[in-house]
């Protein structure tokens, strides 16, 4: 294995450890994003550009945004349930 | 169900599926192996036989076709579900304003930002389309470009602020590219059945390998899926987004807070 794909293996092992433990939702929404990326550049490092668009495109973009328009909207709602 | 007996259940699934879950995890390639009897097969035979140069568009949209016209269908029906379940309990009806939690300033936007944003949201929505039109040449494709398309929506969200955003994006048109390019879809699958042949069979021209036009239907899908998943993951932001709107009720007292 090359030195890159380990360090970007180890790199997307870190940063999903990160997602599971923060426990503020918030946060835990960057660290989810960071992972989507992390992976999104461990699939382009193993050759699999096409992958690697849809992974960082909907991994740290799409996914994160409707979480956070979820908590957000929770948080605006609350008085109105 | 108590602990004990949930752990007896599992015990005995575990028994069940451990060894062909073994025996899987053996038979798969070693890690990082480039090619596979099948990837071999694609490469010798994709190019001279529909004239394409990425591969995934071939299995995609050609070989395995019949998949991705489920795929698609599935996509759909996911987004109409969300929608319908969200502007059910919604309504129809827009609000003037995005929703401010109490105690936090509202910050204008600088110049600055919103410039930004506008560059970076038409560069988006160009590489988008780039990628949708070149998914038969070069790695991409139709869901690839339409999602990195609907992200310059949220660019645009971020540089231009809720009501702008709101008299930009519509959600008749998103829903009309999602409903044309999955109807696209299903057309290209029927009109070969209405000939006599198998559905998605390849019947157009198929252009030069490597030029932008290549591959007859793979193209013609792929930018089907470009529009279908454009509009459906736009139209997915617009009602997550459409969420955290201030409510109308504003100044109706809630007696649970008090």
């Amino acid at each position: 294995m090359k030195p890159l794909v380990i360090t970007v293996l180890l790199l997307t092992a870190l940063t999903g450890l990160l997602v599971v433990l923060s426990r503020d939702p918030a946060r835990q929404v960057f660290a989810l994003a960071a992972n989507g990326l992390m992976l999104g550049v461990l699939f382009f490092v193993l050759q699999a550009p096409d992958v690697a668009y849809s992974e960082i495109a909907v991994g740290t973009a799409v996914t994160p945004l409707l979480y956070l328009a979820t908590l957000a909207a929770l948080r605006i709602n609350k008085k109105h349930p | 169900m108590n602990p004990g007996a949930r752990l007896v259940i599992f015990l005995c699934a575990l028994v069940i599926t451990a060894p062909a879950a073994w025996r899987v995890m053996h038979s798969m390639p070693t890690f990082g192996a480039a090619t596979s009897g099948y990837a071999d097969t694609v490469n010798t035979l994709a190019p001279p036989l529909r004239h394409v140069s990425n591969m995934v568009a071939a299995v995609n949209f050609d070989i395995r076709g019949f998949d991705t016209l489920g795929e698609e269908t599935m996509l759909l029906c996911a987004v109409v579900g969300a929608v319908m379940l969200l502007r059910g309990s919604r309504g129809e009806q827009e609000g003037d304003e995005a929703g401010l939690l109490a105690g936090r300033a509202d910050i204008a936007r600088s110049d600055a930002t919103t410039l930004a944003c506008r560059v970076g949201s038409t560069a988006l929505l160009l590489f988008g389309t780039y990628v949708v039109l070149h998914g038969t040449v070069t790695p991409g494709g139709g869901f690839q470009g339409g999602v990195i398309a609907s992200s310059a929506l949220l660019l645009l969200y971020l540089g231009e602020g809720y009501r702008c955003w709101r008299d930009l994006i519509h959600s008749t048109v998103l829903a009309a590219l999602e409903g044309i390019g999955a109807l696209v879809f299903v057309a290209a699958a029927a009109w070969p059945l209405a000939q006599g042949h198998p559905a998605l069979d390849n019947l157009l021209p198929l252009g030069k390998l490597k030029d932008l036009y290549s591959g007859g239907v793979i193209f013609l899908l792929n930018g089907a899926v470009g529009l279908a998943v454009t509009g459906s993951f736009g139209q997915l932001i617009l009602e997550f987004l459409e969420e955290t709107r201030s409510p109308e009720d504003e100044s109706e007292p809630n007696e649970a807070d008090t």
